[in-house]
């Protein structure tokens, strides 16, 4: 709003793209006399259609927040730690980069997987080129995502192997029945959530039916038709036992669907892999026409079977689908009821109400084309898979939706985007899954813009090797983050690694704060030489860093394609939407695009045509577009080349600094690609049997004693995470919750939504307590407690006695608590849940590097 | 004439995006919401429900407020906007007493978020809110003179509000309040709210 008197010389609405989560919605920005008065959304946008978040509204205030980082500083007191003053000393940008280049540069010559390279997501676009193609093109493979424990690194292991893309969501314009676990979707973040949220009140509106299970009453229970509260950690027995009833004692599970797209026919032998054809390789199915043994894509084969036993080469074999039959079988509602804490028969009613409501054997025309009509949805997210059973949990989870056939069809769960033709002009971006020689499917994208991409997909799963990288992904090749050098760096020879980082170079991300207790952190990396690039002199920067580079926020910097369509952009039908993000003031003080740094670093260290060959690949450049590795460009120029390269010569940067947003055309075959495709998805995990063998002989070898081994298993499958198990003294699990207003604990510095928490809402800088649980440990709402992990450390908060948590839960907001003197502001805002959590292979599930979220703690006064 | 709101408790979330659409709108100093949320819960674990409720001036028809203002800065226009004066005002603050929803904020000093002066934004948007005296919510008088919602409405993103002209029996709020039973908060008072709420 302006209503001021003075002389109003400029007066602009300029389109760009959000950046306060990893959901980069379209916005449009005023600008008045130069300065930011207003962010709203772009209505012309797929992300978001003109609708903000909170978060996305309250942006303004990280612009002018008076306490960003301003110019390049080093530390001048050797020392380093929690509260230690860094002594910081004002540098020039050359001479910052000086240093670096110069440690940098010795390190890449000695060995490049020295540098440690971490990042957070919500600054997605600069991150990637950074992680996906300058540390790549730096030759480091020591990655990892510092958004540690709120990544979700089983579901996206099952994103990318069931659904060929990075993440999912449910496709809410056509499902009636969404059961929703230990995540907020449409309701509280989530992918896509701005337009998730209007997609949500649209389906609620018109009678979909939701039902939420979660230890805590918080955005998507408050809204549900259903709340469901169990303890942490015990969503995969409530899953397993639903899965029971569809198989083996409702009947209800989609035939054709499991025989058609999924390796439910497959014979698994007495080993647990598959049978395959002794010529050909290929796994054999059980043709039940002529009873006998066939490869699965056999011309000649007429039905394959899904159930049975037969003798197949001297040993009887069982189909993939009887051995998922008998392997829920234990799972009793009453045997979930005990571990969950729901009663049995609210057990039974919600699986026959999902089941039903998939309505089997349907079909809608959508666009002239007939499909699959399966309107029931599950989706899960942290609350269900943060915890050291990540991936028997998951896949539970996900198979509640393969046995219905509610995958990737209307209504169902989708993988986000997996299919894309680019646009109708050029083709570009683009990229679409295949099907390997066992008839699986195979993401066509993982990290990138469009094919080829710069990181191979989790599936084909690369044969484990002893491991040479701290992340050590090498041993497990799959997942898509850890916060494993936390643990790896302060004993590598534990890991048969000869080596230690000796550099960190950190974007964006807090990771003191974000990975779990901050001890182990600082212990971890505190001799590396580290350079933080963040808006802020964060807890992190404070406590590591030698070098602090001040960033460029979202509204002070330029980025191509700054979304990730596999990742975040919604799914089912709509527009496909490419949009720009640009500077709306230019950046103030010594500030600097991250980008910008990467190609000045790139240029110093000598690997610029390495660094260019990367971005090639990872955004698909092709000539004349492509960027000739010999040649010096600016950002500006290689954003030309790459949006030139995806639409045409007369869509470059200029046109879409001008128009902001190109839209096209989903098409059915890319919204709903499932039954357009032969590929197959596994319900039995055959290769994670397979390489997890692999793995445990070079565990074995290494005599990892904490490497837990019993959850690589080719089916669902559960056992308590360690916060669920009964410790003497400690009574309760404390949780973290997402609320709408903030971003991890990024969003405690920004006033207005600080406001929210402490001025308006009720929870959320509180310890939540159930009443029950308080009056017996006489505690009373507003007292000061500490919350005291078992593991780890333990936090103070001040207590808000509710009804809406589950009696033996502590509920937790996000992660606040901010200590350092740079983020005045967010100081001692909120709890630090984080310090509860930690930071070992005890409390990790080593399928996929996932971190128990949640911990055993106990309450007492202070 | 007569402007109202239509709030849908079932499709509102209760994110606070309201809160925070109307403080980047108005640029309301801080401590000031012309639009938030209540929350609460309700029954015993596990049967436990939890609302929202979100707020604003609910532009009375007889509104309390405009009785007990002695100098006349509150006054209500021809098309149901309650509105104050900043000239008129004493900053005497009967109205604040006298409102039975809580929708009038006094603004007594110059502040900033960041407590070290005015930060750019802050510069533009707080000589638009003078000191001394009480404001509110005036429906986005300024919006809605270029024929856009106010801002609330506009950014909702659960699509959970509509404005409109409540004597045109043919509007879409008419309409909703009909069909769907719209409720006033605290109809017993006799004020009259202009915004209505849709069962959840």
């Amino acid at each position: 709003m302006v209503k001021t008197t003075t002389e109003i010389w400029e007066d602009e609405w300029i389109p760009s793209a959000c950046s306060i989560c990893y959901n980069q919605c379209g916005i449009k920005v005023h600008r008045v006399n130069g300065v930011v008065v207003k962010i709203e959304g772009n209505p012309d946008s797929a992300l978001g259609m003109g609708r903000l978040c909170p978060r996305g509204l309250a942006g303004i205030q990280m612009l002018y927040d008076p306490h960003r980082v301003n110019h390049p500083l080093r530390r001048t007191n050797p020392e380093k730690g929690i509260g230690v003053d860094p002594q910081w000393e004002r540098i020039s940008w050359d001479e910052a980069l000086d240093i670096i280049t110069e440690r940098l540069s010795k390190i890449r010559q000695d060995n490049p997987h020295k540098l440690l390279f971490s990042g957070c997501v919500p600054s997605i676009a600069p991150l990637f080129v950074g992680l996906g193609v300058w540390r790549a093109a730096y030759g480091t493979a020591n990655a990892f995502l510092s958004d540690g424990h709120q990544c979700g690194n089983a579901e996206h292991l099952l994103a990318g192997t069931l659904h060929a893309a990075t993440t999912t969501n449910p496709d809410l314009a056509y499902c009636n029945y969404l059961l929703i676990f230990g995540c907020h979707v449409g309701f509280s973040g989530y992918y896509a959530y701005t337009t998730m949220a209007q997609r949500m009140a649209e389906a609620r509106s018109r009678g979909m039916r939701v039902v939420v299970v979660d230890p805590m009453m918080n955005t998507a229970a408050e809204k549900a038709d259903e709340w469901l509260p169990l303890l942490p950690g015990s969503d995969g027995a409530l899953a397993l036992a639903m899965l029971n009833l569809l198989l083996n004692e409702y009947g209800i599970y989609d035939a054709p669907y499991l025989r058609e797209h999924t390796n439910a026919t497959y014979l698994i032998g007495e080993d647990g892999l598959y049978v395959r054809d002794g010529a050909s390789g290929k796994p054999i199915v059980w043709d039940a026409v002529s009873s006998m043994p066939r490869v699965f894509d056999d011309p000649l084969l007429k039905e394959p079977a899904l159930e049975g036993s037969h003798k197949v080469g001297g040993q009887w074999v069982r189909t993939a689908f009887d051995m998922l039959r008998d392997s829920v079988r234990e799972w009793t509602p009453e045997a979930a009821a005990a571990v969950t804490t729901l009663p049995a028969d609210t057990i039974r009613r919600i699986a026959r109400e999902f089941g039903e409501a998939a309505r089997i054997g349907s079909t809608i025309v959508i666009d002239g084309k007939e499909l699959p009509y399966r309107p029931a949805a599950v989706i899960y997210f942290k609350g269900a898979h943060g915890h050291d059973n990540a991936w028997g949990t998951s896949l539970a989870i996900e198979l509640l939706a393969e046995v219905v056939g509610a995958s990737n069809v209307p209504g169902s769960l989708m993988g986000c985007n997996p299919v894309n033709f680019g646009h109708p002009d050029t083709g570009m971006p683009h990229y679409q899954p295949t099907v390997d020689k066992d008839g699986m499917l195979v993401p066509g994208l993982w990290f990138g813009m469009s094919q080829p991409g710069t990181t191979p997909p989790p599936f084909p799963p690369r044969d484990p090797r002893k491991p040479r990288f701290l992340n050590l992904i090498d041993l497990v090749p799959w997942p898509i983050s850890t916060f494993l050098p936390v643990i790896t760096n302060t004993q590598p020879e534990s890991f048969g690694i000869d080596y230690k980082a000796e550099a960190l170079v950190n974007y964006g991300s807090n990771l003191v704060m974000s990975l779990g207790n901050p001890e182990t952190t600082v212990n971890a990396f505190k001799d590396l030489f580290t350079v933080c690039i963040n808006l802020w002199v964060d807890e992190t920067a404070e406590a590591l860093a030698d070098i602090v580079l001040p960033d460029t926020c979202y509204l002070e910097r330029l980025d191509p394609v700054p979304v990730w369509y596999h990742h975040h952009h919604p799914v089912g039908m709509g527009d496909w939407t490419c949009q720009i993000r640009q500077p709306i003031v230019p950046p103030a003080h010594e500030r600097r695009h991250f980008s910008e740094v990467l190609l000045d670093l790139a240029n110093r260290l000598d690997f610029l045509p390495d660094f260019q060959v990367m971005l090639n690949l990872f955004y698909g450049l092709k000539p004349p577009y492509a960027l000739d590795p010999e040649a010096e460009y600016t950002w500006e120029e290689i954003c030309d080349r790459i949006y030139k390269g995806w639409f045409g010569e007369k869509r470059g940067l200029e046109w879409f600094k001008e128009h902001g947003v190109l839209n096209w055309k989903k098409q059915v075959e890319e919204a709903y690609w499932k039954p357009f495709t032969h590929a197959r998805g596994p319900i039995y995990f055959e290769w994670i049997e397979e390489k997890g063998r692999k793995i445990k002989k070079i565990v074995d070898e290494l005599g990892l004693e904490d490497w837990d081994m019993s959850t690589f298993k080719a089916l669902p499958h559960w056992r308590p995470c360690q916060a669920l198990q009964p410790r003497e003294g400690y009574d309760l699990q404390a949780i973290y919750y997402r609320v709408p207003f903030h971003t991890f604990s990024m969003t405690y510095e920004n006033p207005w939504l600080d406001e929210v928490s402490r001025l308006t809402e009720p929870y959320s800088y509180f310890i939540s307590i159930n009443t029950e649980t308080a009056r017996r440990k006489g505690i009373k709402d507003g007292d000061e407690v500490w919350v005291e992990s078992a593991d780890a450390g333990r936090v103070r908060g001040q207590v808000k006695v509710v009804e809406g948590v589950h009696p033996q839960v502590v509920g937790i907001a996000h992660n606040g608590g901010h200590w350092a003197r740079g983020m005045p502001f967010a100081k001692g805002k909120g709890v630090f849940f984080n310090a509860l959590l930690a930071l070992d292979l005890k409390h990790t599930d080593m399928v996929s590097f996932t971190m128990d979220c949640d911990a055993r703690v106990k309450v007492y006064k202070t | 004439m007569r402007y109202v709101m239509v709030i849908d408790l079932k499709r509102c979330i209760g994110c606070y995006g309201c809160q925070i659409a109307c403080k980047s709108e108005n640029a309301t100093p801080p401590g000031v919401f012309w639009a938030r949320v209540l929350k609460q819960e309700a029954g015993k674990f596990p049967n436990v429900r939890r609302s929202s409720l979100p707020l604003l001036c609910m532009h009375c028809q007889d509104p309390a407020c405009q009785q007990v203002c002695p100098t006349g800065a509150t006054t209500k226009s021809d098309n149901g906007i309650v509105e104050v004066d900043s000239d008129e005002c004493v900053g005497c603050r009967y109205c604040m007493m006298a409102c039975p929803y809580g929708a009038r904020y006094f603004n007594a000093k110059e502040r900033s978020y960041f407590g070290q002066g005015l930060n750019e934004y802050e510069k533009v948007g707080y000589p638009n809110h003078p000191t001394g005296v009480v404001g509110k919510c005036d429906f986005c008088r300024h919006r809605l003179e270029k024929k856009l919602e106010p801002a609330c409405v506009a950014n909702c993103m659960a699509r959970a509000r509509y404005f409109g002209d409540v004597d045109d029996p043919n509007s879409e709020v008419s309409h909703l309040i009909r069909e769907k039973r719209g409720q006033q908060l605290h109809p017993e008072l006799g004020t009259d709210p202009s915004v209505y709420y849709l069962p959840a």
